[in-house]
């Protein structure tokens, strides 16, 4: 099992607070709401601020009616919707994120694109979950803590995800409707031994969406973090492959 | 009536055993024993070897049956009252044209066999979950501006650079392994491969209302199995949309390539980069939907225009209009679109002949019979009809190759009405092509 990284070791966490961010984080921000680019636009610094952005694609996946979409709305700042609408095909949706890297001080735009499939039409077309595989780097495995049967499928789907094709895809657990606690299904407990047993980052999301930045930084934070993590952990590999070849 | 005035319930039933499917529309749903007698009609009809399509009630309500593959009925119920929309036979045409949209949605999401073959209700019932967000958008009809569900004809946007746009979205389609692309502006179809235009004129309305909807969500692609009501029934192609700009996406129909991963790194910005700017250009277009070269008539409040041999149409509502000061208030512009509506759905149940080339329902044909009835009535077809109000003057003008339909301010004399229509209509044309 892949190396999880200490939260905040690699990357300057609430960051988004701190005076520095500013002129960052207000690229993507438009009159106080989060900015919806489309693909042909990204955030703009100026030349002298210039940042790289790195670009990756995230796997979004539990049952119907977790919140899949609910949750890729909320990371990118769109409307959340309030009905359940299945999702009757694959929906990628972008977010962009700046991060400050804690050791160099360097800041990069982390363009996320999570792709988020109705669980029904997964079931129904057997296209489209190799199309949500193809070239992915992380996966969120959603459940609700309202639903327990969610919770519980959980090793099921993680299992799914083991061999050593995806042994490079990070890997976040995500608990939904953790707003709805008269409703809860998925004990505290529960879920510390869940993180035990498999050593997997669970983070929990719900809620009114309070200034548009707070309640979803901990969540991207986290999710940079882990990609940066393994990006670094399989280029030190590919170096050490390297070498070899060279000696 | 047990439904509030103006609004509409949608209810959905096996044709054979009458067991209820779903329902939609309003909150308060009808009781069963109402959806029960309503079916049972119906069923009583076909026993006596007549179909019952269409009944009104002694307070303005309306039902509509109508059943598809004989295997789902569709019923329609509308509220009627005083605040209904317009008269009992505009009313009909908007529940007629509402049961095939919601039957063409429901077949574009599942495809027919699943629909016309039942083998378990309940999964049926389970798998129609997910044709409810196009569904709930057919019923409440918000969009103002959109008016493609009820004329048939795709609503669309004249690009000041249609040169631009159009090799953009034929070199896109056709690098991805596509013969089937158009891009969407505001809701409304900029441009389209020759293809798209080939589809069945209900099939590009409802693909558009799709795209409509997976772009107000605000996502930035999508990849969405879709069955053709008319052209691919029973084979899901795939919808690829790409929201370019937000306000603008390109869409394309494609077999199993390219993946919608690679269609995006590897097609979208080869393809669009370079015509950024005149994507801004479309998008100022806007509401407008006619480039900034057609001046329109000060005293001319909000027009519908449809080219019947393309079935394609334009429609705008003027927001600043010629008015004399003194004058009562003119009708807001949500108030402009309710009237414009009203107006075309006057104007095509009472004078004007329908488009045979659209796949019209045997129903919706017996009901046309009493408006040809009255059409032949007259010793000539007529070609233009006109209507004042106290909110407006309306105008209605027919060409072979045209419909136009005018709001003007009351002020303008009604004997001047006919001018300001054909000017219209020449303005227009005479600088769009259109
Ligand atoms: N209170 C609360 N409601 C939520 C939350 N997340 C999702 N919901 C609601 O749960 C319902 C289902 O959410 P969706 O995001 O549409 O579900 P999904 O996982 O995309 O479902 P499929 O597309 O069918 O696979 C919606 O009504 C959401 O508003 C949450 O964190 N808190
Ligand atoms: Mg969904």
């Amino acid at each position: 099992m892949a190396q999880v990284p200490l939260h905040g070791s690699l990357i300057v966490s609430d960051w988004h607070r701190c005076k520095d961010s500013k002129e960052y984080f207000c690229k993507i921000l438009h009159k106080k709401r989060r900015k919806n680019f489309g693909l042909l636009e990204s955030p703009v610094m100026p030349p002298q601020a210039a940042v790289d952005t790195v670009h990756y694609k995230i796997f979004i996946t539990g049952k119907s009616g977790v919140g899949k979409t609910a949750l890729a709305a909320r990371l990118a700042g769109l409307n959340i919707p309030n009905i359940h609408h299945e999702t009757t095909g694959i929906e990628t949706t972008v977010a962009y994120w700046p991060v400050k890297l804690r050791e160099s001080g360097r800041v990069l735009f982390f363009r996320l694109q999570l792709w988020d499939c109705g669980e029904n039409a997964l079931r129904r077309f057997d296209h489209l979950l190799p199309s949500c595989k193809e070239q992915v780097d992380a996966v969120l495995f959603l459940f609700s803590f309202t639903d327990r049967t969610s919770f519980d499928d959980l090793s099921n789907q993680i299992t799914k995800w083991s061999g050593p094709s995806v042994s490079r895809v990070v890997k976040l657990v995500v608990g939904t409707k953790f707003d709805l606690f008269m409703h809860c299904d998925v004990a505290e407990r529960d879920v510390r031994d869940f993180q035990a047993t498999w050593n997997l980052p669970v983070l929990r999301t719900g809620g009114e969406v309070s200034d548009g930045l707070g309640d979803v930084a901990p969540l991207l934070n986290c999710l940079a973090e882990n990609l940066w993590h393994q990006d670094c952990v399989t280029a030190s590999q590919r170096f050490q492959e390297e070498t070899v070849t060279v000696l | 009536m047990m439904l509030q005035d103006g609004s509409t319930q949608l209810l959905c039933l096996t044709a054979s055993s009458g067991v209820p499917l779903f329902s939609r529309g309003t909150s308060k749903q009808l009781p069963f024993s109402v959806i029960g007698s309503l079916n049972g009609v119906h069923m009583f009809g076909g026993g006596q070897g007549t179909v019952l399509s269409c009944c009104e009630t002694e307070g303005g309500g309306k039902v509509i049956w109508r059943v598809f593959q004989d295997s789902v009925m569709l019923i329609a119920v509308s509220g009627g009252g005083q605040g209904g929309p317009g008269s009992s036979k505009e009313e009909v045409v908007r529940l007629q044209r509402l049961l095939e949209n919601v039957w063409n949605c429901m077949v574009l999401v599942l495809g027919q066999d699943e629909l016309a073959n039942v083998r378990n209700v309940e999964r049926l019932k389970r798998d129609l979950r997910s044709c409810f967000s196009l569904i709930d958008q057919l019923l409440e009809d918000r969009q103002e501006g959109i008016l493609g569900s009820l004329t048939h004809c795709a609503d669309c946007l004249l690009p000041p650079n249609p040169t631009l746009v159009q090799q953009a979205v034929d070199g896109f389609a056709q690098a991805a392994d596509s013969e089937f692309g158009c891009l969407i502006v505001h809701g409304r179809i900029a441009a389209a491969t020759e293809k798209w235009w080939r589809l069945a004129p209900q099939e590009v309305v409802l693909l558009s209302a799709l795209i409509r909807f997976l772009s107000a969500s605000g996502s930035t692609s999508c990849d969405y199995p879709v069955f053709l009501p008319h052209g691919s029934p029973t084979v899901a192609h795939r919808l690829l949309r790409f929201q370019l700009l937000p306000g603008a996406d390109v869409c394309v129909l494609c077999g199993p390539t390219p993946s919608l991963h690679k269609a995006e790194t590897g097609l979208v910005c080869r393809f669009w980069s370079p015509v950024v700017e005149t994507l801004r250009e479309c998008l100022t277009v806007g509401e407008r939907c006619l480039p900034g070269s057609v001046s329109l008539r000060p005293d001319v409040m909000a027009l519908l225009l449809i080219n019947r041999e393309t079935r394609r149409s334009v429609s705008c509502v003027k927001t600043s209009t010629h008015h004399p000061p003194g004058d009562p208030p003119l009708p807001s512009k949500s108030r402009c679109w309710e009237l414009l509506k009203l107006f075309y759905m006057f104007s095509m149940s009472r004078y004007f002949a329908q488009e045979e080339t659209l796949c019209v329902s045997q129903e919706e044909r017996t009901q046309r019979g009493t408006t040809e009835d009255f059409v032949l009535g007259f010793s000539h077809q007529p070609q233009q009809c006109y209507l004042v109000t106290e909110e407006c003057k309306s105008y209605g003008l027919q060409t072979p190759q045209h419909q136009l339909f005018l709001l003007i301010v009351p002020s303008v004399p009604t004997f001047a009405l006919r001018t300001v229509a054909t000017q219209t209509l020449s303005d227009i044309v005479s600088v769009t092509g259109f």
